[in-house]
């Protein structure tokens, strides 16, 4: 098993959320996410006022899924988050011991 | 269930042998024989003995119950022991006032009982302090019951604990204490007594059924348990169930409030000999916010009382308050009226217990019909913490938080129209609950308020707009690429002006806040903090991206070399992000943004991006392009081209429009699926010294320059351009003067050039022979 990880444009999650749906990804977890990479921060300006924007928001999606999926999975995440310019974010994927469903107890791909 | 808990103990008692007076007595919820399936027991032996023997003899009255899987909270105490006891600890002195005589010694537990409650009597202060500031913590910690949309029955203020603290109060002040002990000293009033028995009676009805239901011990109401607790009780739904509560909660919270103020305020004092006046007709007499009996009620001294009372942090007075009550809110509400309104609205936290007491005796919904609807309404959403009327009050009180706060969020929030930005807090939820988009709904309703309360009417349409945009800001940030000029010009365009754009950016602050901690994380902030200067640089200067002015002013600085030859000049540069740069500098001429556009078009630069500027000083034009070199041709010899060919179309010796024309009909994008959808804005008002058009076309070859050959042709000068392209769109922006430098106003002349730029990006993109 596998974890997906991305880390995408917050506008861009409910396209990712209903492309992963309609391939048929049952679950994922999403969590706010701040952060920056060559993007970096940047200072904004207004009406006198002036802000330095340190890390820049960003949304954290997990999905776990079994390892022949992981290829689709990211596959549609790239396409789907992507806006061309700079700031898209990122995917990685990281090995999975074990999972289990809390409610039955079930594990492994089981309890995906 | 503590009927069969009692045959127990008693059994095990007549087995127990030990010496000297002792008694097994039950306390808590078990002492007032109001055990939930998931209570603990608590049992204590209380003995005169010898601790070490009771100790063995309390064991075997504790094993059947451990045997059976109960918890059981137990202890062995001396009286002195126990009085001590409750002497530092609270819970221990409210444990001793409930206390229950099970087996043993009758005259035991009756001593210490009655000893327990001279105790209580003698701390009366303390002991009232202290349950006074538990019950007010409640209000934090868990929240107040009837606004949670996941309410604690036991401890959430309003709910089961508070209940109880107000017959522990009872027997702080009279004995028999209790409920009535507090009616004797005035305390509650008699009514208050059945009341308070309801509540309590329909408040266990729901904790039993909940703990039925999860098998548990928690006393949290949550969402997905309602609809199960909902049918145990024998509500018809998950809605009523909450609305049943919330109306007990409520009254259980009023008389609470109301019951310790007058056990904490002064004694009641005779002819008001320490009355102070705060407004006509209303004063301050000992320590509560009074309407003089021979002063009307009407809406003007209602709201005027409410104001008095969430300014001086004081209860309005039980009499005045039942007076309050039969207010007739039909008639049109005159200045001062509203001002009333807004000083309560203005008042922060303190609102919240004035309109609660208002609500309490049905004033609120006299003088706002709209409100019933939303009182005690629940909300079935992930984020929100409270019912509806609670977060409408909330968002005016975060309102109040982020208006005095130093934050530059703070200061936005204070350029908005004070009375303007509390209205749209309040209604900003109205229409929930009813059917269609709330935003809508609301927004009609909030009209037809707003007009009895006679708002003047542009203050109408700008809550209106504000009600019915309130998920604007949040939504965009959210849901829209922030980086796409588009989403910046659609939302500008939305939003209208700087005076909607700063009331709606702290309702939306406000609002998040008071939804929930899930419905503000710093993400949203940054983002909707992001629309906000964006959507403020577009309404302030009419420019999408950075700041016109400054941008200007560093753009020419850089290139102060290039202009200052006074001639033709380009340089090539790459950029950072991997683009190409192409600044052109020449002597100020019609057509000059049109030529260079369409001969870069010719070279197979894809233009992503441009700025122009005239320095009016030196007569000089700097453009800047950057874009991507589509063939690879730009090297060396295929700048030296370029310039070349320029120099050439300046001159008129290229026929620059036919071979774009044959360029743009090449490479035309075939691909059906693309947006071609063109939108062509003029805004005369945006800059002061030019018309400002906004171009939203898909992004073709040739686009800029055949935008711009438009303007040449038309005789009006570009003094800047702004061009951005994201994906397959293209948002150009230009300021427009005319032949004379002037700004162009004839609206003929507008028109003119609107229609000009539709037909030309509409039909297949194919620029018309030079004329």
């Amino acid at each position: 098993m596998k974890m997906v990880i991305g880390i995408i444009k917050p506008f861009k999650l409910d396209d990712v959320k209903e492309a992963l749906k309609h391939v048929g990804i049952q679950g994922l977890t999403i969590s706010d996410a701040q952060g920056f990479g060559r993007q970096r921060g940047h200072t904004e300006v207004y009406r006198g006022a002036e802000y330095t924007i340190d890390f820049v928001p960003k949304v954290r999606i997990e999905v776990l899924t079994e390892d022949g999926d992981v290829e689709r999975i990211v596959n549609l995440i790239i396409e789907t988050a992507r806006t061309g310019k700079i700031g898209d974010g990122k995917v990685w994927v990281v090995p999975i011991d074990s999972v289990y469903r809390i409610r039955t107890g079930e594990a492994g791909p089981d309890a995906l | 269930m503590a009927d069969l808990c009692d045959t127990i103990l008693r059994e095990v008692a007549g087995t127990v042998a030990l010496k000297g007076r002792w008694a097994v007595v039950a306390q808590g919820s078990y002492a007032r024989a109001e055990i939930c399936p998931g209570s603990d027991l608590d049992v204590v032996l209380l003995h005169a003995g010898r601790g070490s023997a009771a100790a063995t003899a309390a064991r075997s009255f504790w094993y059947p119950f451990w045997d059976a899987g109960v918890v059981l909270g137990h202890a062995v105490r001396t009286p002195k022991e126990a009085l001590a006891l409750a002497d530092e600890d609270l819970d221990a002195m409210t444990a001793l006032l409930d206390l229950r005589f099970v087996a043993g010694d009758e005259g035991l537990a009756d001593e210490v009982r009655s000893r327990g409650r001279a105790l209580a009597r003698k701390r009366r202060d303390r002991l009232i302090a202290a349950l006074h500031e538990a019950s007010s913590a409640r209000y934090d910690r868990p929240g107040p019951l009837a606004e949670m949309l996941e309410p604690d029955v036991k401890e959430g203020a309003g709910g089961l604990r508070d209940v109880q603290a107000l017959a522990w109060s009872g027997w702080a002040v009279a004995d028999p204490g209790g409920w009535p002990g507090l009616v004797a000293v005035g305390a509650l009033d008699p009514g208050d007594v059945a009341v308070l028995q309801a509540a309590c009676d329909h408040l266990l009805d729901v904790r039993v059924a909940l703990h039925r239901v999860t098998g548990g011990r928690s006393d949290q109401l949550a969402k997905q348990e309602q609809d199960a607790v909902a049918a145990v009780v024998g509500a018809s739904d998950a809605d009523a169930l909450m609305r049943d509560l919330s109306h007990t909660a409520r009254q259980v919270g009023w008389i609470g409030r109301e019951a310790f103020d007058r056990l904490a305020g002064p004694a009641r004092g005779r002819g008001g000999s320490d009355e102070r006046d705060l407004d006509l007709g209303i004063g301050l007499r000992d320590g509560r916010v009074v309407l003089h009996a021979d002063a009307a009620v009407t809406v003007s001294s209602t709201l005027r009382v409410a104001a008095a009372a969430a300014e001086a942090s004081a209860p309005i007075d039980r009499a005045t308050l039942a007076r309050l009550g039969d207010v007739d809110g039909t008639v049109a509400w005159t200045t001062d009226d509203r001002a009333a309104f807004v000083r309560c609205l203005r008042a922060g936290r303190r609102l919240v217990a004035v309109f609660e007491s208002l609500d309490h005796v049905g004033a609120l919904v006299r003088l706002i019909p709209e409100w019933a609807h939303v009182r005690a309404l629940p909300q079935r959403n992930a984020y929100h913490r409270f019912t509806v009327d609670r977060h409408l009050l909330e968002t005016v009180v975060e309102c109040d938080d982020l208006l005095d706060s130093e934050s530059v969020d703070g200061d936005i929030a204070r350029r908005a129209r004070l009375d303007l930005l509390l209205l749209s807090a309040f209604l900003h939820d109205i229409g929930k609950g009813l059917p269609g988009d709330h935003s809508e709904v609301g927004a009609e309703r909030a009209a037809a308020l707003l007009q009895r309360l006679g708002l003047d009417d542009h203050g109408v349409g700008v809550v209106v707009w504000a009600v019915r945009n309130h998920l604007l800001i949040a939504d965009t940030a959210t849901r829209r690429d922030l980086a796409d000029p588009e989403t910046i010009v659609r939302f500008g365009r939305a939003v209208g002006d700087t005076e909607r754009l700063d009331l709606l950016y702290a309702l939306t602050i406000a609002d998040s806040r008071a939804t929930g901690p899930a419905a503000w994380g710093s993400g949203k902030a940054l983002l909707c903090r992001q629309l906000f200067g964006e959507g403020d640089a577009l309404l302030e200067d009419g420019v999408v991206g950075p700041r016109l002015a400054a941008e200007r002013r560093a753009v020419l600085e850089r290139h102060a070399g290039l202009l200052a030859a006074g001639e033709l000049a380009v340089e090539w540069r790459t950029r950072d992000d991997g683009l190409f740069e192409c600044t052109v500098a020449a002597r100020d001429r019609r057509g000059l943004l049109a030529n260079v556009a369409g001969v870069l078009t010719l070279t197979g630069f894809d233009i992503q991006g441009a700025a122009a500027y005239v320095d009016t000083d030196s007569g000089m034009a700097l453009e800047v392009y950057r874009g991507v070199d589509r063939f690879g041709r730009l090297d060396d010899a295929g700048r030296r081209d370029f310039a070349t060919m320029l120099r050439s179309a300046l001159d008129g010796a290229l026929p620059l429009r036919q071979r774009l024309r044959e360029r743009i009909a090449r490479y035309r994008n075939p691909d059906p699926g693309v947006d071609r959808s063109v939108s062509v804005h003029v805004d005369p008002d945006a800059s002061a010294s030019a018309t400002v058009i906004e171009v939203m076309a898909p992004d073709e070859v040739g686009l800029l320059a055949s935008v711009a050959a438009v303007f040449a042709d038309l005789d009006v000068d570009v003094s800047v351009a702004l061009v951005s392209t994201t994906g397959t769109r293209a948002v150009d922006v230009f300021y427009l003067r005319d032949a004379h430098g002037a700004k162009p106003t004839d609206p003929k002349l507008l028109q003119r050039i609107r229609a000009t730029l539709v037909a030309r990006l509409t039909t297949d993109y194919v620029l018309p022979a030079p004329g």
